[in-house]
């Protein structure tokens, strides 16, 4: 099933919570909309899903139009942040749901829905909890048990509201691969929606990143990260360094001093320089584009986190940088600093 | 000498209070505690909040008891002594009198259609504030408390002007032969305005806290409003409905004062039972006058405790399934 979001607008008041949103989805593909809480992911979410309505523009599944269609008649399984479970029906009532409430002529026999829901809870390995209550569950169970009700309508599409937002870390982590498995099994086209960009970028075939009600970019994993398209996405995902920088005629100065870096075309006028804590170099005082007084160390794993003063710009500009640890940092030494890659982006007003 | 009082209605919302029982869903670090850790700290708690002396507590508590005793157990205890002052035969006989036996048939007649009709209008009050967004809600709810605040005689008096030979309606039912005052209907009428609110109260709370996120769930799942009003939301919200209906019904059947204005007291016609036991008092009638009053005394106990047992179902059933 393909999705095609056109012109999608949906203010509540005065503030747009999407605006002119355009976006298709793929057959088969699993996406992730990601962004800060209120750039309209969910609300994005829940008008493909039909629990709201957009203020104009178009909604097509398959080419088909969606919008003339509510929520019951879409076949889209939708899985709640906080589960939505039926609090007073068994997990085995729970997902038989969705197959009990089809219109007569369609729906299937007892032993047929016993037989399809058993499956389903041995999809999601909880089988043995199918006479349970959803109050006797933990977190991630439930998260499970959601998911089983959402597939037993057989769903042309898959959409998750913060699917793993409630869990704690480690049952976080153990769902997410445990999303792609299942996935790639029944690979209906799925969306989800998180603001946590190690979730979307580890989970999803294709990212989209979201602010303000407006889509900044699309892209891969690989492309959001690496190649940013807005100083919001560069910000947003993975930690970076910003500087504020004056782009003159081609050359970069931070704080009233050139910095020896190129301006990669970057327009005249203030900016914003972005550079990814593991992209700066560190290497003897003197050497590099910047200088600095390393003030603090910590060290974990492979890597050496930096706190730098620079010497360069208004007095108190602290950086933090990640290094390798074959060259062990002290505080009170002094460094150069080299960015190996970095962007500029026209500071916004 | 309504009987049966009806509850504060701020004692409507008493489930707030308890609400997160329990969630088992994320308690894993709690748990990791040693158990016997925990019981000691709820021990030293309550050995903390025990500071009065004994003699200040055993004074306390038998002034809490004589209270209670005098105000609450002694009038119940007079009621069925009295009914019973003249022996069993006597009693029996004065309920078998066909007056006393007409107002039991108005006044369970009476509680049904209102209560029937304010389960209905209540679960719809219920459903649009809980559930739906629109102008004007706050007024809604403020209207629906309207009854709990006037007085039950005004309420009584509004139906008069407004369906009296006087009224506004009076002449066109007049014409039209029909009878709303000192009559049945009028009963009827002003019993479903007292006792309007105690469905929607119960519910309001309720279904706020529940949200609308199972009904979503439903919907998105294939099924129609009416399959996810009975298999979502009316499961949810069953206990507080009972709730809601008893106390309505326990109003219905002792409510005097707007039924007095406007029933006319026509004997073996429009006499309801708390009405009946007032003539029958007046009349020197003890026995019978208590007996009638022992059956509104029994519906008051009877009502007691099915709504101790609701409220414990309640408090069960409030355990999230989110969160």
């Amino acid at each position: 099933m393909t999705i095609e979001v056109k012109n999608i607008v949906k203010k509540f008041g005065a503030f747009a919570a999407l605006d002119n949103v355009d976006l298709k989805v793929g057959n088969g593909e699993l996406l992730a909309l990601l962004g800060p809480s209120g750039s309209g992911k969910t609300t994005l979410l829940r008008i493909i899903a039909g629990l709201d309505w957009p203020d104009s523009g178009e909604l097509s599944f398959d080419g088909e139009d969606a919008l003339g269609r509510g929520a019951s008649e879409r076949q889209v399984g939708f899985v709640f942040q906080h589960y939505a479970l039926f609090r007073h029906m068994t997990v085995f009532e729970n997902v038989a749901f969705g197959l009990r409430v089809q219109p007569r002529g369609v729906r299937k026999d007892e032993a047929t829905i016993r037989a399809r829901v058993k499956e389903l809870l041995d999809l999601v390995q909880l089988d043995w909890l199918s006479s349970r209550y959803p109050s006797q569950l933990s977190g991630g169970q439930r998260q499970r048990i959601a998911l089983a009700r959402a597939l037993a309508i057989e769903p042309r599409i898959l959409l998750l509201d913060e699917p793993f937002g409630a869990l704690d870390a480690k049952v976080r982590k153990e769902l997410r691969q445990w999303l792609r498995s299942l996935h790639s099994e029944i690979s209906v086209t799925t969306i989800f929606v998180t603001h946590d960009q190690e979730e979307a970028l580890e989970v999803a075939n294709r990212v989209v990143v979201m602010d303000k009600g407006r889509i900044e970019q699309i892209g891969t994993p690989g492309e959001v990260y690496d190649s940013p398209a807005t100083a919001f996405v560069h910000g947003f995902i993975g930690e970076s360094i910003v500087l504020p920088v004056d782009v003159r005629d081609g050359a970069v100065r931070l704080g009233g001093s050139a910095l020896d870096i190129g301006a990669n075309g970057a327009a005249s006028g203030a900016s914003k320089l972005f550079v990814r804590r593991h992209d700066m170099q560190i290497g003897p005082p003197g050497s590099g584009a910047l200088q600095g007084a390393v003030r603090h160390v910590r060290s974990f794993g492979p890597i050496q986190r930096a706190e730098v003063a620079l010497s360069a710009g208004e007095g108190n500009t602290v950086i933090e940088i990640d290094a390798p640890r074959d060259r062990e940092l002290r505080a009170g030494e002094m460094v150069g600093l080299q960015p190996r890659r970095y962007r500029i982006f026209a500071a916004q007003k | 000498m309504t009987i049966i009082t009806a509850s504060d209605p701020a004692h409507l919302s008493h489930r707030e209070r308890s609400d997160r029982v329990s969630d088992p869903g994320e308690g894993s670090s709690s748990a990791a505690l040693p158990v016997g850790n925990r019981k000691t700290t709820v021990g030293i708690a309550r050995s903390n909040s025990r500071t009065e002396p004994g003699p200040v507590r055993f004074v306390i508590i038998v002034l809490a008891l004589t209270f209670l005793t005098v105000f609450v157990v002694l009038p119940l205890v007079v009621v069925f002594a009295q009914a019973f002052s003249k022996g069993f035969i006597a009693y029996f006989a004065a309920l078998a009198e066909p007056e006393a036996w007409s107002a039991i048939k108005l006044t369970l007649l009476v509680a049904a259609i209102s209560v029937g009709l304010n389960l209905v209008f209540g679960v719809l009050a219920a459903w649009a504030i809980a559930k739906f967004d629109f102008s004007g809600k706050t007024f809604l709810i403020t209207l629906i408390d309207l009854p709990f605040s006037v007085s039950p005689v005004i309420a009584g008096l509004v139906f008069v002007l407004l369906f009296g030979a006087q009224g506004y309606f009076g002449p066109w039912l007049q014409a039209h032969n029909i009878n709303v005052l000192f009559a049945v209907p009028g009963i009827v009428l002003v019993t479903i305005f007292v006792t309007f609110p105690f469905v929607a109260r119960a519910l309001i709370p309720l279904m706020q806290e529940q949200g609308t996120q199972e009904e979503e769930a439903a919907i998105s799942l294939g099924a129609s409003g009416l399959q996810t009003f009975f298999r979502v939301t009316l499961p949810n919200i069953k206990w507080g409905l009972l709730y809601g209906v008893l106390l309505c019904n326990a109003r219905a059947m002792g409510e005097f004062g707007a039924v007095s204005v406007v029933s006319g007291h026509i004997r073996g016609e429009t006499n309801t039972m708390p009405l009946l036991v007032e003539i029958l008092y007046n009349e020197y009638q003890f026995v019978s006058s208590f007996a009638i009053a022992s059956l509104l005394a029994m519906l008051a106990l009877i009502t007691l405790v099915v709504k101790t047992v609701l409220e414990r179902r309640l408090d069960e059933g409030q355990a999230p399934s989110d969160h």
